[in-house]
């Protein structure tokens, strides 16, 4: 990446920060992102004196867009660059260029800005807030600094190097992913224990001694209870018909049944 | 306790906010944690807020609504959580078993206003046709208006009208039925680990996923020191990595320079 700072237009400026602050309004199922796109791209469209190539440029901004936002300001200035250099007959290269670059971007975008953070972040914050402490909390507006950073680069690397880009930027992202998902996992396996909360209830009674089916749980292996319910909802997220909605709504069931048969305290 | 109007209005604006924030400029605000640390922060009692909030996190953890999946509410749901919580008296596990509800009704709502936003895509086209490109681009802000709506009025009625409900819940709840509910509050966070452990390459780094769970269970590490750990290895393997990739273009120059020599 080299160190040469990228000069923005007035225009260029302005479709990033409609897009940073409002790209996800106008969410539908239609053309999903598609009116954010277009409304970020307004000040671009206006820039266009022909009136046959500024409708021409509008609808294809307004057509089906769906992408992670934090990366769809690659494709942004990308499309930018395009029309400062090519004018507007550009419209079918824009078109083409935003759908192949949203779907690879999508799975790069959603793994390294949504599920990996939401996971390492999310971790730590429930835990320390069932500890009692909001402070982790922080973190997550730390991140968000982090990613209005990000995004902001993003669009200037678009903006300078066109469309290769993508392979290199998906190249390096996905170590940085492998990195990350070592981390996570890390985590994951540390909140097994930690925040899993069952535990045996059962005593047998022989002649005057009871014994804890809890204590001797922990012989085996500490925490065996949670780790055993977590390789139930995985099994059971695994199968047909089952979905993280019906999984929740057996586990509530499981638990019941659980505390009324005296095997989870 | 008794609610006040002004809690009322702050808790209705803070679930506008958080959705816009969730869809686009993302510090937190949607996240279960956060919002049941503003409920509890409105409320007056911050501990049973981070409680509420902090249990239903952990069954989202890893869950996005990528291409427009709609996915459990738990941001509204850690809010009416909290609130009915605190306002009950009856603790921190009540108001997460009543949250789990709210957060998967919200699911319809959510589906509601992605729905009405086509209304305003197809308003924007017409528009665009027309040559009206500013009105068009309006469509995208007036998109604002069903998306908060669909997380403002629900929080806004069940706090007016919620409390006389709760207390009729809480009258009537038999106590197998209150205990069991703990308990099932106490399993309920092995779903968000188990969508985790589904959607991320676990067999390849079973490894990690021994080492932090040995760290939390036998040597009783918190979370935040297992993390710690996890980023050391992290970072070893980002430049473990990076030097074989150098290794292997080292490797392929000089094979092409053989290449070259005969």
């Amino acid at each position: 990446m080299s160190k040469e700072k990228v000069m923005l237009t007035k225009e260029g400026n302005q479709v990033f920060w409609r897009w940073y602050f409002l790209g996800g309004c106008g969410w539908n199922y239609e053309k999903m992102q598609g009116l954010g796109y277009y409304f970020s791209m307004l000040p671009m469209i206006k820039r266009q004196t022909d009136p046959h190539v500024k409708k021409q440029l509008a609808k294809t901004e307004l057509q089906f867009f769906n992408t992670n936002n934090t990366m769809a300001p690659i494709i942004m200035g990308v499309d930018c660059a395009l029309q400062d250099s090519t004018g507007a007959q550009a419209t079918d290269t824009i078109a083409a260029l935003k759908t192949g670059m949203m779907g690879p971007l999508a799975g790069i975008g959603d793994t390294l800005f949504h599920v990996i953070p939401s996971t390492i972040i999310g971790s730590i914050a429930s835990y320390m807030a069932l500890e009692g402490s909001p402070l982790a909390l922080i973190l997550w507006v730390l991140f968000g600094l982090f990613r209005a950073f990000c995004m902001r680069s993003f669009f200037g690397m678009g903006y300078k190097e066109g469309a290769k880009i993508v392979s290199e930027i998906g190249n390096r992202l996905k170590k940085i992913t492998q990195a990350a998902n070592i981390l996570g996992i890390t985590v994951i396996g540390a909140l097994i224990p930690s925040v899993v909360n069952a535990r045996f209830a059962y005593e047998f009674t022989m002649g005057e001694v009871s014994i804890s089916v809890q204590q001797l749980a922990d012989q085996i292996m500490p925490s065996l209870a949670p780790t055993l319910v977590v390789f139930f909802a995985y099994w059971m997220l695994g199968r047909k018909k089952m979905n993280s909605t019906r999984v929740t709504l057996l586990l509530v069931a499981v638990g019941i049944l659980a505390y009324n048969l005296k095997i989870f305290a | 306790m008794t609610i006040q109007w002004w809690q009322i209005l702050m808790l209705t604006l803070y679930a506008g906010l958080a959705f816009y924030d969730g869809n686009n400029t993302t510090f937190g605000t949607v996240k279960p944690t956060m919002a049941g640390f503003v409920a509890g922060l409105v409320l007056g009692d911050i501990r049973t807020g981070l409680m509420v909030g902090g249990t239903l996190n952990l069954l989202v953890l890893g869950i996005g609504n990528f291409g427009g999946a709609s996915i459990p509410d738990y941001m509204t749901g850690a809010l009416l959580g909290t609130v009915f919580a605190i306002t009950s008296g009856q603790g921190a596990e009540f108001g997460v078993t009543l949250a789990i509800p709210i957060g998967l009704l919200m699911i319809q709502l959510d589906i509601l206003a992605r729905f009405s936003n086509t209304f305003f895509q197809h308003r924007a086209e017409k528009l665009v046709d027309k040559g009206e490109f500013d009105a068009a681009a309006r469509m995208n802000l007036f998109g604002l208006i069903p998306q908060s709506l669909s997380r403002m009025l629900p929080v806004f009625l069940a706090v007016v009208f919620g409390s006389a409900f709760v207390e009729l819940v809480v009258n009537n709840l038999p106590m197998w039925l209150m205990n069991g509910l703990k308990t099932a509050g106490g399993i309920l966070p092995s779903l968000g680990i188990a969508i985790l452990l589904r959607y991320l390459p676990v067999s390849k780094n079973i490894t990690y996923l021994i080492l932090g769970f040995f760290l939390a269970a036998y040597l009783k590490v918190p979370v935040l020191g297992a993390a710690l750990v996890g980023l050391g290895l992290a970072i070893l393997s980002f430049q473990m990595s990076n030097e074989k990739q150098a290794v292997q273009q080292e490797s392929t120059v000089m094979a092409g320079g053989d290449m070259g020599d005969e």
